[in-house]
């Protein structure tokens, strides 16, 4: 099935209230080979396209003390190549197939992609299903990549302004749980790895299933099916994937840092909060604050901040929302000379505001238009549908459907809820004000 | 956990569904026949005033996009540089008839985005709110506000912009390679400082906005859930009614290349890397036959992390995370840039490298495999840019702009395979230069000057607003 849209009535906006209309469903079949590989598949017709991808349920969470930046190295050397594909062939294999592939790491899991043109199916799942079963990992693999990492490194991080507020931010916020250490981690942790550690990291988490397998764009299902269990059938399962989550203990008293970014002249200041994990219901609140705050130009942070005082460039508030935890930032830049200590009173006064009062009926309309639109928006292409289907299985509880429960949700949320949730997440002694300032001497 | 079973049908299917599939992975796979591409012609409609609408039908997805581009080509600003983009965001400071902020909540409301820049403008909103949200995108372009307390505020935003970028070498980069290769009076080599910007007023803007702000050239392009007719309709009701200045396209003298290849040096000795860009002039327009196999050429020297510049600089000396190049086509002038941020240390090496993989491919056919893997690429790559829908809208405005044969896009990749290696021979011999061309490095000079001086190339100082530096004192 294609991406089915039901039609909506014209009815005034405010008639949409409470109302579980849909705005349209994203298709999929799924199943488990015996291996254990979860199997997601969505086809649609519209344009010769194919992702296939594999999401892995590992990132740098799962990395042991003293061993920071391993999952994300290991993202890397599994582009060295496999038992069938030679060394230093992965992306040329792609691009001389006219198609493009990538990975990215987070705290959390781990995602390889191929976009192909639609006849290329096979090539895909030939390289993924390789990079799963015997890839090779060795001594020159370890050496190459390393050398990558560092670049990149210091061109997404070190060089980059604002690089490493993220970073910053987690190492406050978290003092037990392994998100203290962010996802690029230290080249020295990297450095004493021993190729052993890579191999066993390979067999404990890139096992079939601990994986998710997600194939979306034109594709003939039933022939899929039989492609994917013909490449990924004889991957040997792997044993089960244990991880204890570590509890962090509540932050009681309000944290005040300072960093330095030589490649900033703006200073930034920044306030975070420790939030529940993305599973939750209060996940999808926060997500919603955020947008009061500074969703569009009549958010109130932006409206106050950049419109009316003129004091500030630029505020936003987000969500990082990872599975055991989210961080919640709320960041501005000041204009001309304005002090940071004066946009956090700002930000503080429009916080209260959401402790205080419940946002207007015509606000909370505002919220769910654009969250409707944000969705529509999410799965205009292939990848992203893909992506937005391995989430719902690998965070929240196996439930594939979540991409299409999403909406609902978000619209039973109450604006009394919203008001709980600031009260209860957004404490001042509950948080890290992080004040991000330019590095004297070097730019 | 739901499931949602597909269900498909077709005799096709049973003999899959027969048939065991043995697959041998010690092989490549071989891929399946190419996929037919459709690419549909968007309907195409004139209104009286000038402006061309393009309507792409796409009922996928709830929503509808328009984006609106007037075609005034290269604007020069002159002494009020910085005006036209300045111009460009007091759009979104409100209407006449709505401040900025009533503005923003009516945008905001309909959980849609409307911008607007001095080109024209954009907007994208579910259907249901589609035509409130471009009945809105309209009034901002017909009626600015245009208050002194926005321009007030715009301008010092713009100015603490200007004195964030004081040391970045990339912004510093693109400024005086621009100035240095099309010269500072050039529409694409001028640009605005803290003086220019500062001396702007309310009256400048509205002046720019009468000048280039009109439907004259104006190309409107609406894209989703929406009828054709329906999208006219509103087109017409909109912004039919409009009316503005007649637009001509600039004329612009050709600006010649250097006589002799020079390296050009801006120091800033607060960079820990080396900006080179390697910039000569080209003018190549799109339906000129060295088109297709100046795209596959480029492709092949620089165009990704496969091409020859990437392999040679970073996977084979490590000077770099990145080097790519780059050929401009078009109506105007552009260039061709070769550039890489790289280590300091080692940018004479660098540079050498730069000028060799030119010469290279200026004088020795690229392989059979470099071209088989490039038209894969290019073929691969148009059928998974077909997956948006803007994209054959803007096959068809291309069209119109560069007035292009109307199977341009359709005949696409036929142009593209038939591309020989004598072809991008002669291409690159023409548009690549290695001996009149601009080597131009954002560095710490006092770390690079020696190295570079050794190279037999004169070179030149320059400071960061292109001006000649005095060689025997260099500033800063």
């Amino acid at each position: 099935m294609q991406i089915r849209k039901n039609v909506l009535c014209a009815i005034t906006a405010f008639s949409l209230l409470g109302l579980n209309a849909k705005a349209q469903k994203v298709e999929f079949t799924e199943y488990d080979l015996p291996n254990g590989l979860h199997v997601i598949l969505h086809d649609d017709h519209h344009a010769p396209v194919v992702a296939v991808s594999v999401m892995y349920h590992v990132g740098s969470k799962n990395e042991v003390a003293g061993r920071t930046g391993f999952a994300h190295f290991f993202e890397h050397l599994l582009f060295e190549g496999s038992e069938n594909i030679k060394r230093g062939q992965f992306f040329k294999i792609v691009s001389a197939n006219g198609g493009t592939n990538n990975a990215n790491t987070t705290q959390d899991r781990t995602f390889y992609y191929e976009v192909f043109p639609s006849n290329d199916l096979e090539t895909g799942l030939w390289l993924e299903s390789e990079r799963m079963m015997h890839p090779v990992i060795n001594e020159i693999g370890v050496k190459t990549q390393d050398e990558v990492v560092k670049e990149e490194k210091r061109q997404s991080f070190d060089n980059r302004p604002y690089g490493n507020l993220v970073n910053d931010i987690s190492a406050d916020l978290f003092t037990v749980h392994p998100y203290h250490n962010g996802v690029i981690g230290t080249m020295k942790d990297i450095d004493s790895a021993k190729l052993d550690e890579f191999k066993a990291f390979f067999k404990q988490y890139y096992a079939p299933n601990n994986a998710v397998l997600t194939i979306a764009g034109d594709i003939d299902v039933a022939k899929t099916k039989q492609l994917i269990e013909a490449y990924f059938g004889p991957v040997p399962r792997g044993a089960d994937v244990v991880y204890h989550k570590a509890e962090e203990p509540p932050i009681t008293k309000q944290i005040i840092d300072t960093a330095y970014d030589a490649n900033i002249q703006i200073p930034l200041i920044a306030a975070a909060y420790r939030v529940p994990g993305r599973d939750t219901r209060d996940a999808k609140v926060m997500q919603m604050i955020s947008n009061i705050l500074s969703g569009g130009a009549s958010s109130r942070l932006y409206k106050k901040m950049v419109d009316e005082k003129k004091d500030a460039l630029q505020a936003v508030a987000f969500n990082v929302a990872l599975e055991d935890y989210g961080m919640y930032i709320i960041g501005a830049l000041p204009n001309g000379g304005a002090a940071p200590a004066t946009l956090l009173s700002d930000i503080d006064e429009e916080v209260v505001k959401l402790q205080t009062d419940l946002i207007s009926p015509e606000d909370y309309q505002k919220l769910q238009n654009q969250f409707e639109n944000n969705f529509v928006n999410a799965n205009a292409r292939q990848l992203g549908i893909a992506e937005a289907l391995a989430n719902g299985y690998t965070f929240h509880h196996k439930n594939t459907n979540e991409i299409n429960e999403e909406l609902t949700q978000i619209r039973s949320v109450t604006r009394e809820e919203i008001r709980e949730a600031a009260r209860k997440y957004l404490k001042t002694n509950q948080r890290l004000v992080l004040y991000y300032l330019p590095k004297k001497g070097k730019a | 956990m739901k499931k949602y079973i597909i269900l498909v049908a077709g005799a096709l299917l049973m003999q899959y569904a027969q048939a065991q599939i043995t697959i041998d992975r010690s092989k490549q796979p071989t891929p399946g026949p190419a996929p037919v591409l459709n690419i549909k012609d968007p309907v195409t409609y004139k209104l009286p005033n000038g402006i061309t609408v393009l309507v792409v039908e796409d009922h996928r997805l709830p929503k509808v996009t328009a984006s609106f581009v007037i075609d005034a080509g290269p604007i020069t600003e002159g002494s009020k540089a910085g005006v036209v983009s300045l111009m460009g965001s007091m759009l979104n400071e409100g209407t006449k008839t709505m401040p900025k902020a009533a503005f923003d909540e009516a945008v905001d409301k309909l959980g849609a985005i409307v911008n607007l820049n001095s080109g024209g403008g954009y907007t994208s909103a579910l259907t249901r709110y589609f035509k409130d949200a471009f009945t809105l995108m309209g009034q901002a372009l017909k009626e600015p506000a245009f208050t002194q307390e926005s321009f007030d505020k715009l301008k010092t935003q713009e100015l603490t912009g200007l004195k964030g970028q004081a040391r970045n070498a990339k912004a510093i980069a693109a400024r005086v390679t621009d100035a240095l290769v099309y010269g500072k009076t050039h529409p694409n080599g001028e640009f605005e400082t803290e003086e220019t910007v500062q001396k702007l007023t309310l009256q400048d803007v509205k002046d720019a906005y009468s000048k280039y702000v009109t439907p004259s050239r104006g190309y409107l392009t609406i894209i989703g859930d929406i009828k054709p007719a329906e999208a006219k309709f509103l087109a017409t009701e909109v912004l039919g009614k409009w009316s503005g200045p007649v637009l001509t396209l600039p004329k612009l003298a050709e600006v010649p290349n250097p006589a002799k290849t020079e390296i050009d040096v801006i120091d800033l000795p607060s960079a820990v890397q080396s900006e080179i860009n390697v910039v000569n002039l080209v003018h190549l327009k799109m339906n000129d036959p060295d088109y297709f196999p100046a795209l596959l050429a480029n492709y092949i020297l620089g165009g990704d992390a496969q091409s020859r510049l990437f392999m040679d600089l970073r996977e084979k000396h490590a000077f770099t995370y990145g080097a790519y190049s780059a050929l401009g086509s078009g109506r105007f002038q552009s260039t061709f840039d070769a550039n890489a941020s790289v280590r300091t240390a080692k940018t004479d090496s660098a540079v050498t490298q730069f000028l060799f993989e030119i010469n290279r491919i200026r004088t020795e056919k690229v392989t059979d495999e470099e071209l088989t893997n490039a038209k894969a690429l290019y073929n691969g790559s148009f059928a998974r840019s077909l997956e948006d829908p803007a994209r054959t809208a803007s096959f068809a405005s291309n069209i119109l702009i560069n007035n292009l044969p109307a199977d341009f896009y359709k005949t696409y990749l036929q142009k593209v395979n038939a591309v020989t290696a004598d072809d991008i021979l002669r291409v690159a011999k023409k548009y690549m230069d290695a001996d009149n061309t601009r080597v131009i490095i954002v560095g710490n000079s006092s770390q690079i000057l020696d190295g570079l001086k050794k190279s037999g190339y004169p070179v030149n100082l320059y400071d960061k607003y292109a001006s000649p530096v005095i060689a025997a004192a260099p500033q800063k």
